[in-house]
């Protein structure tokens, strides 16, 4: 379903990937772990279409998709969220989750509707009308991934959904990516370096390790790896 | 309740010119003010809405004025006429710069929109055979007379320009208003925040910003017809670099990103100063200073102030 | 060759030293600061003005004159580095509508306090005609090449040399870097504002006594010196200063084959077609992260 192949990519002497091939073929909730600088936002970058890979091909679902402006990836189906979380500052929380329905051409009866739901799931509710730069960090991380949700997906790339969040705030964002992975499910690939978090939720991790991928295997076996283990700690 | 005072101003406004009669130059402010808020709303919806900071907007003004003029002087079109075609070819040279200069970021956009604006200004001042040159173009008509029936409506007098000039800044205003207000609208003020997350949320940034960069260019149009027609006359400085930077001046202590921002703007830029009688320079240099206060403590504007104000009122 | 030739070229080398001032200024501070400063023009204009200022009632020395307007124009440099640009830090588009308030302000006050008519800066000591072969020029034009360069080079010899030059270079790759090896960005900004707008001062007070002293003689220059970083590319100080020097040799020239009404457009034309074909200019520098 997402497949990339050969993909390299530099900046400036910095080598973020090299000829990295990955392949998904079915739907889960795939974690992507690997030590710091190991490419993994790189990664995202080049299969989302923010970056144009210096060599290799992205393909999601067969359709060669490299390089293309992220405003088409979204029409395929493809949501990502953000490590350093992106959200639109001087909206409430009803209008960026609009936002996202409205890109998905749902007309403006039905939005304020299924943005009120959303907020629900997630306890956010009380806030569907503040301007989203009022939250507090977590608060916001989940708007993001909410607002990622609410498109229904079928392939959702999220760049470090819990960094940054407390720990009770990341209870309510693991039930909620369960949720949605039972209600819907599709190819949840999921950046992490918060090992708990994404060991007790991914049902299979792919390990990075400079720029290329390592090793991909069900958690207890990634855990218990040697060359996993040596990665992290050579 | 707002809207009724609203509709109270606008006709005190065009029964103005009965109450008023022997006071022209109070029409004159509000009709200049009027013709300077049209392109201000242009600019609006383009730096206050969007984000985009354009140096050369009124060389599309400019656009509209001498195309407006040629059809009206050499081809001897009527204004009626040749205010949509003027108004639409500012709109397409618009859409055509913008194409070019909306590829590039923040710093770069700038610049090329400054540079196309000094361009099109040379062209205009070196043109003779088109523009008449430096010297200006001369003789514009007012608009013909209306009539219907037993009424007519003469432009010739300053009364009935005036109540032309509002006519004008009400179509702008609702233009502006029917964008803001619209889906079309919203996109445009993602965009303003996080540009590069609206596109992967899936707008095609490009094509928006280039629309809407060729709406504000055709609205800079319009009122640049309605300028010259004005004025009888047509000028290059008029719609030059300095006019585009006080074309920012006005949006942005206006209150960029509020419908009621380009009038304040524009009514500030040209009335006060009138009453103060000041010196032309003093008053640049006051609004220069303004534009740097507001800039530094005030970015919403006069019309963010007010209505915080009227807010802290109400409660 | 046509007539004229070399003629234009040396004219086109001067007016290109003088572009390369003010480029030189604000590729100093986008660098630093990631900020055009669009007021550089009126700086510039401002320089001319204390310049003569102070060469009619201070001082007869026109060298001494020059000094010191560079050192007025330095503090007010680090004036509105403090009150304006620090301030609005981070936020681009404020920091340019910030910079075009104070174009506004700053060209109108000079009006207002000394009117729009232009100044006659007269120095009689370069008034003198000076012949190179068969060409004649004015002795004050050989003068601002020649200072021009000269500053250029002890510019050139600061930045890799000294240890504040190497900071400056420093922070204008990576901030963050820079703060971490322990280098103090702020005095860094606050210098590097003060350097180029010493650097425009210095260029009015030298254009002053060739064209008249007039309240938007700095308008040009601004455009030029803009079109001279774009062709370099933003980052690069080599670049502002080969971009400034093609600029003004192409301008001259083209006086040559294209009516001179049409000599200005060559910057704005250098500057779209430079956009549109290679954005990074001759030596750019690209920045990561910039938006």
């Amino acid at each position: 379903m997402i497949e990339v192949r050969g993909a390299a990519k530099r900046y400036g002497g910095v080598v973020a990937l090299a000829d990295c091939s990955m392949a998904i073929e079915r739907p889960g909730i795939y974690g992507l772990i690997g030590p710091n600088g190991a490419g993994k936002t790189t990664l995202f970058d080049v299969i989302t279409g923010a970056t144009l890979p210096d060599a290799g091909r992205v393909r999601i679902e067969g359709r060669d998709v490299t390089g293309i402006a992220p405003h088409r990836l979204a029409a395929l189906g493809v949501a990502r969220s953000f490590q350093e979380c992106r959200v639109f500052p001087q909206f409430t929380c009803l209008e960026n989750l609009g936002f996202s329905l409205q890109m998905h051409r749902v007309g403006k009866t039905l939005r304020r509707e299924q943005a009120l739901r959303m907020l629900r799931l997630v306890n956010l509710e009380s806030y569907a009308d503040e301007p989203a730069a009022s939250l507090s960090f977590g608060q916001r991380r989940l708007l993001e991934i909410v607002g990622t949700f609410i498109v229904q997906p079928r392939f959702l790339l999220l760049d470090e959904p819990a960094s940054g969040v407390n720990p009770m705030l990341l209870e309510t964002l693991t039930g909620f990516l369960r949720a949605m992975y039972q209600q819907r499910p599709g190819v949840f690939l999921i950046v992490e370096h918060n090992m708990q978090f994404i060991m007790e939720l991914a049902q299979e991790l792919i390990v990075m390790h400079q720029g290329a991928v390592l090793d991909r295997g069900a958690p207890e076996a990634i855990q218990a790896s040697p060359r996993v283990i040596e990665a992290y700690l050579g | 309740m707002k809207l009724a005072a609203v509709a109270a101003v606008i006709a005190f406004l065009y029964a103005l010119p009965a109450v008023a009669s022997g006071q022209p130059y109070v029409l004159h402010i509000i009709a200049l003010s009027c013709l300077y808020a049209i392109p201000a709303i242009g600019l609006n919806v383009m730096l206050g809405y969007t984000g985009l900071v354009s140096l050369g907007h009124m060389a599309f003004a400019g656009i509209g004025a001498y195309t407006a003029a040629v059809l009206m002087v050499d081809a001897k079109l009527s204004f009626w006429l040749a205010l949509p075609i003027a108004t639409i070819t500012a709109g397409a040279a618009g859409f055509a710069v913008g194409s070019i200069c909306l590829r590039f970021r923040t710093h770069y956009f700038m610049i090329v929109t400054l540079a196309f604006g000094l361009l099109l200004h040379q062209v205009m001042n070196n043109w003779d055979e088109v523009t008449r040159g430096a010297a200006g173009f001369p003789g514009i008509p007012r608009p013909a007379p209306l009539a219907i029936g037993d009424w007519s409506h003469s432009f010739g007098p300053l009364a009935g320009f005036y109540r032309l000039a509002l006519t004008g800044l009400l179509a702008a205003f609702a233009l502006q208003w029917a964008i803001v207000r619209s889906d079309f609208g919203k996109v445009l003020v993602a965009i303003r925040q996080d540009e590069k997350l609206a596109g992967f949320k899936g707008a095609n940034t490009m094509l928006y910003k280039t629309t809407v960069f060729a709406l504000g260019s055709a609205i800079a149009g319009f009122g640049g017809v309605l300028f010259v027609s004005f004025l009888r006359a047509a000028s290059p400085d008029a719609f030059s670099l300095a006019e585009s930077i006080n074309m920012v001046l006005i949006v942005i202590i206006g209150g960029a990103g509020y419908l009621a921002g380009p009038l304040i703007g524009a009514l500030v830029y040209i009335a006060v100063p009138e009453y103060l009688r000041a010196a032309n320079e003093l008053r640049l240099v006051l609004f220069g200073v303004l534009l740097v206060l507001i800039t530094l403590f005030a970015p919403q504007g006069l019309a963010g102030l007010l209505q915080s104000g009227w807010k802290r009122v109400r409660r | 060759m046509p007539e004229g030739f070399l003629e234009q070229v040396i004219n086109g080398l001067m007016m290109g030293s003088v572009y390369m001032l003010v480029a030189l200024g604000m590729v100093l501070i986008y660098g630093v600061m990631h900020v055009l400063n669009f007021a550089h023009g009126v700086l510039f204009t401002v320089g001319a003005y204390v310049c003569h200022l102070l060469l009619t009632r201070v001082t007869g020395s026109y060298a001494l004159a020059v000094v010191l307007s560079m050192g007025v124009l330095a503090v007010l440099g680090i004036a509105l580095e403090h009150a304006v640009f620090r301030p609005l830090r981070g936020n681009l588009r404020s920091q340019v509508i910030a910079s075009l308030g104070l174009i506004l302000a700053i060209e109108n006050t000079v009006v207002w306090i000394w009117g729009p008519n232009a100044l006659q800066m007269r120095i009689p000591a370069t008034q003198s005609i000076v012949a190179l072969g068969e060409l004649h020029f004015n002795l004050h034009l050989l003068v601002v090449i020649g200072v021009t360069f000269a500053v250029v080079a002890m510019l050139f010899l600061f930045l890799k040399t000294t240890k504040l030059g190497t900071a400056i270079r420093a922070t204008s790759q990576s901030a963050e870097a820079a703060l971490v090896v322990g280098i103090p960005v702020e005095s860094v900004h606050r210098f590097t504002f003060a350097l180029s707008t010493a650097l425009a001062a210095l260029g009015g007070a030298l254009l002053g006594p060739l064209f008249l002293v007039f309240p938007t003689m700095g308008d040009e220059p601004l455009v030029k010196g803009l079109a001279a970083i774009i062709l370099g590319g933003m980052g690069s100080v080599p670049g502002a200063v080969i971009g400034a020097l093609v600029i003004g040799v192409a301008e001259a020239l083209s006086t040559l084959y294209f009516p001179t009404d049409y000599r200005d457009s060559v910057a704005f034309m250098v500057i779209v077609l430079v956009l549109i074909a290679r954005p990074q200019g001759l030596f750019g520098v690209r920045m990561r992260g910039e938006d």
